[in-house]
Formats: C-alpha cells, structure tokens, sequence
C-alpha cells in the first residue's frame, strides 16, 4: 500500500506537468492550427508582440498589479507592525478582519464591489480594478510580513535600543533590512496575484481597461490560437522568476506554515 | 523596542497603523456585503431594476426549476471535486511529508509552481493538452481509439476543476502533517498495525485540521468558478459562479444575482463554521487522547 501510495502520488507530479508541458511544446509548433505538432517556430512569439491589443492589456495589468502590490505591501507592513511588533489589543480580531477576503468566495467579493461602485458612481476603470485587487492581495501580504515579523529575534532590536538608537534608527537599520526578502516576497506574491486575477477583474474593469486575463478569456471564447500558447509559455517561465526571486524557503513557509 | 519604553503612545501608533487596513476591509468589504445582503431582498421591476423595498421573491426564484437544476448541479460538482482534492490531496501531501528532509521542499515548489501560474494559462492548456490534435487525441488515435476531441467535456471540466484546487488542498494537509511525529508511524509498525489501519487511526485523525481546511477551500469556491464551464464544457453545464456573471452583466438583474451571491456566502460560512466544530472537536479530543494514550497504543 505504502508503495502504492507513491506510485500514484507521482502520477499526480505527471498529471500536474502535462497540461504545461503541451502548452510549452505546442508553443513552438510551426503548424497554423495547432491540430498536430509540424516543425519548430519562433513565429508565435514574434507575432505575440505585434498584438497591440494584447500588448494595451498587458501594460493594463501591469499598471494595476504594481499599484496593488504597492497599496498592499505598505497597508500590509503597517498592519502586520501594529499587530506583531506594538502588540495591539483585539490582535485576533484585527487578524481576522484582515483575512476575511481569503474566506468569502471571490465571486461574491467582486459582484458585491460592482454593485457599491456602481452606486457610488464610481465609474469602472484603473481605480476600481486597484481597489478590488487590493481587497485580495492585503491578506496575503500581511499573512506573509506577519510570518516574517514573528519569527525575527527580539533581542536584535533590544541591543540596538541599549546601544541607544532611536526607534527609528533601530527600524531602518536593523528591522528594515532583516524584513527585506519578506517585503520582497510580500509584492511579488500580491503582483501575481492581481496579475492573474479574472474574476474580480470581470466586474471591476470598464470599457478601456481590460486586464491581461480578461483579453485572453475572450480570445478564447472564440477558439485556442498558437499564439496563446506562446504567451502562456512565458507566463510559466515568469511564474518560475517570481518563485526563484521569493526564495524556495520562504516559500515554504508561507504556503505549509513554519516549522512545526 | 518601542514597546519597552513607551507602551501607551505606541499602542496608539499601533491603532494608527491599522487603519488604512481596517478602512480597505470596512468599505470594500463589509459595507459592500451588506449593501449585497440588502439587495438580495430587493423588489425588482420586470427589467431586473432595483426598485427597493422587501421581498423574498429573489429567494423564492431560486427554486425556479431552471435555477434550482444549476444550484443542485454546481453542488454536486463541488462536492465531487472537494472530494477528488481532499484524498488526492491527501496522498500527495503524505507522499511528501515522508520524503527525506532535503527532498520536501523540491516537491512542494512541484506543487507550487503550477499554483502560482495564471489561472486562465492553466485551464487553457487543457484545451491545448485535450483538445482535437491534441496530444491525448493523438495518443487515442494511436492505439486504435477513434475520438475527435475531449473539449467541451464533462471530463474536462473535471479534470480542470481538479488540476486548479489541488494545490490548495495539497498546502493545508502538508502543513498539518509536518507537524506529526515520525516515531508514531514507526510505532504503529511495531504493533503490527497495517497501512490502512496506520491511516485510519494516526495520519488521518492527526491531519484532521488540514483535511477540514482542504475542504473549506475547494467546497464552496468551486461554486464561483465560471470560466472553466465555458472554456472546456463548452458551456452547456453552467456553475453558479456562471449564473451570476450571466444575472450582473447580462441581464442586469442585480437582487436576483444578489440572491445567489447571499446563497453561496452563506454556504461559505456554514462550510468555516463546520470546519471551526470540527477543530475544536479535534484538538478537544487530542488533548483527552494524550492523557490516556497508553491505553491507546496497547490498543492498536
């Protein structure tokens, strides 16, 4: 049984890496409609960036993604200093409020957003898609600097306060640089998820701004072109970029929790 | 450090810095949560209008044959697929932890990587992997199988809705298995108890955390997908997260669609709540078997 056990949790690693090995393989297939694998290209990729739709949704994304990540990284930290560093009253409640978006279902956050937007008068566009993005991302960033900020040693900043720095001078030169790689990991993990995100982008997004995800949704509605391949290819050889950057290890920690 | 010296303005710096957080959750979240719960008993016109006032009708709707076979459908595949998750889940986080130390965390980037890739990249090479000419297609036609193509299928979508939670299952029970102690597995051995009964008895009850949260967090969200339904089952089949984009951006019909948003975010409380019942019973019944485990051992 044991080595049944493992039998299939392999085939499970196999089941994980197929879709993204056709994906990959399928990228470079020189055939026009992508029904059987003819010879190898470079074509879909040239003809990925003479797509100036494609491209306009990408720097949409992007913008977005990087004013969330930004927005959730700052509220994040300032959050996560309150609760593990000042120690605030009510801290499991503050810790739950802040992680109420990972709990109700993404769905329902985002029809909820259209419909106080839309109320609002808010019209939808970069504003309201930052807004949404951020609602998702703040968990996570704090999730993670909380992590980071638990597990460093009190009595660094102890010994910076007996040797009389100020709390400002303590923090920018003992914390801050000890919390770089989780600041870091805390904007990277709020990118990509802005970036990849299409459900709260179905209903925060207006007539201009169509993120990445949208665009590709509805080019797909219409059929699978080579091209998509092409750009998903580069989306994974991203998402490798955005793991090395994080660190395996604080990967880990992030997602299984700390070493028991 | 600032804590140390001056405890009471800190505690009010502390209170400061919460407040962008707490103003993001309070008016992106809260109040557009109760302004939906408000909706939800709205009256609405002939056109899907919000004239106001209080009505069950958007909930009596629901049971509208039409709304209802989506409603019993979605749940039944959510059901399906917290399951499928959960015991895949389940055996991939087990094959995992019993790795040696310095092979885990290789196997959890594994996981990791096609968890952080775009969501609609992952669905999409399902149509790539599964659709005509196809690999799979290919590989069928070579053994003599005569098959067009896989996408729009019921087994696409399955097998999508599978490959997007996985990880999200396979996270919780790692962690909550991490934390068991080898020596109880080599415990059971000793006492000549079999895999399943080393299962059913110690990895089992001692990952049940991880387990309630796997299904937590495949169960209900599964019900909010709308883009795999249309993307490989060709959109025959709807989920309820279809029926909602369909209700807000089709039809306009916001206290319908605000109906069926309350319904799953309801849902999604009784799914934490349980899980929360489930906890506790756990670590209550935890703390009682460490005082009497002794008793427990010579029983396996």
């Amino acid at each position: 049984m044991e080595r049944l056990n493992s039998w299939i949790a392999r085939l499970v690693f196999v089941f994980l890496y197929l879709p993204i090995a056709a994906l990959i393989v399928y990228s470079f297939n020189s055939s026009e409609v992508s029904y059987r694998f003819d010879g190898f290209t470079f074509r879909w990729y040239a003809e990925l960036f003479r797509d100036q739709m494609l491209l306009e949704s990408l720097r949409t994304s992007a913008l977005v993604g990087v004013i969330a990540a930004v927005l959730a990284t700052v509220i994040g930290f300032l959050s996560a200093f309150a609760l593990v560093r000042l120690r605030v009253k009510g801290r499991a409640f503050f810790v739950g409020a802040i992680l109420i978006p990972l709990i109700v279902p993404e769905i329902v956050l985002g029809v909820s957003l259209l419909t106080v937007f839309s109320s609002a008068g808010l019209p939808t566009g970069i504003v309201t898609l930052v807004l949404g993005h951020v609602v998702i991302t703040l968990p996570l960033a704090t999730l993670v600097l909380m992590g980071a900020m638990s597990s460093l040693d009190p009595s660094l900043s102890e010994a910076a306060t007996d040797l009389g720095a100020s709390p400002w001078v303590t923090f920018r030169r003992v914390l801050f640089p000890l919390l770089r790689p989780s600041i870091l990991a805390a904007f990277l993990l709020s990118f990509t998820t802005s970036f990849s995100n299409i459900v709260i982008s179905t209903f925060t997004a207006g007539v201009g701004t169509t993120t990445l995800p949208l665009r590709i949704y509805s080019t797909l509605r219409t059929g699978l072109t080579p091209e998509l391949n092409a750009l998903g290819t580069l989306l994974v050889v991203a998402t490798l970029g955005v793991i090395l950057l994080v660190g395996v290890a604080q990967m880990r920690r992030i997602l299984a929790g700390p070493r028991p | 450090m600032v804590d140390v010296n001056t405890p009471r303005t800190s505690r009010a710096a502390g209170y400061l810095m919460l407040l962008p957080a707490v103003a993001v959750i309070t008016l992106l979240v809260i109040v557009p949560m109760v302004v939906i719960a408000r909706d939800s008993f709205a009256v609405s016109d002939p056109l899907g209008g919000n004239l106001g006032g209080f009505t069950l009708d958007n909930y009596a709707k629901l049971l509208d044959p039409v709304y209802a076979k989506t409603l019993g459908y979605s749940l039944g595949m959510a059901a399906l697929n917290a399951a499928v998750c959960t015991v895949v889940g389940y055996i991939v986080a087990y094959y995992i932890a019993t790795r040696p130390a310095k092979t885990q965390p290789v196997l959890l980037v594994l996981v990791i990587i096609p968890f952080l890739t775009d969501f609609l990249v992952r669905t999409f090479a399902w149509i790539t992997l599964l659709g005509s000419g196809g690999p799979f297609i290919s590989l069928l036609r070579l053994l003599g199988v005569e098959a067009q193509s896989l996408v729009p299928s019921q087994l696409a979508v399955t097998l999508s809705l599978l490959y997007a939670f996985l990880p999200v299952a396979v996270f919780p029970i790692y962690a909550s298995m991490r934390s068991i102690d080898p020596s109880l597995k080599e415990a059971a051995a000793d006492l000549g108890a079999g895999w399943w009964q080393t299962h059913a008895r110690i990895f089992v009850p001692l990952s049940a955390s991880g387990l309630a949260s796997s299904v937590m967090l495949t169960f209900v969200p599964t019900l909010g997908v709308f883009v795999i339904p249309v993307l490989l089952g060709g959109g025959k089949d709807p989920l309820v997260g279809n029926l909602i984009v369909t209700l807000f951006t089709e039809f306009r019909n916001e206290p319908l669609g605000a109906a069926l948003s309350m319904v799953v975010l309801v849902l999604m409380l009784l799914s934490v709540a349980a899980a929360g019942l489930i906890l506790r019973a756990r670590s209550g019944s935890a703390r009682a078997g460490r005082s009497r485990s002794p008793k427990k051992a010579s029983a396996v």
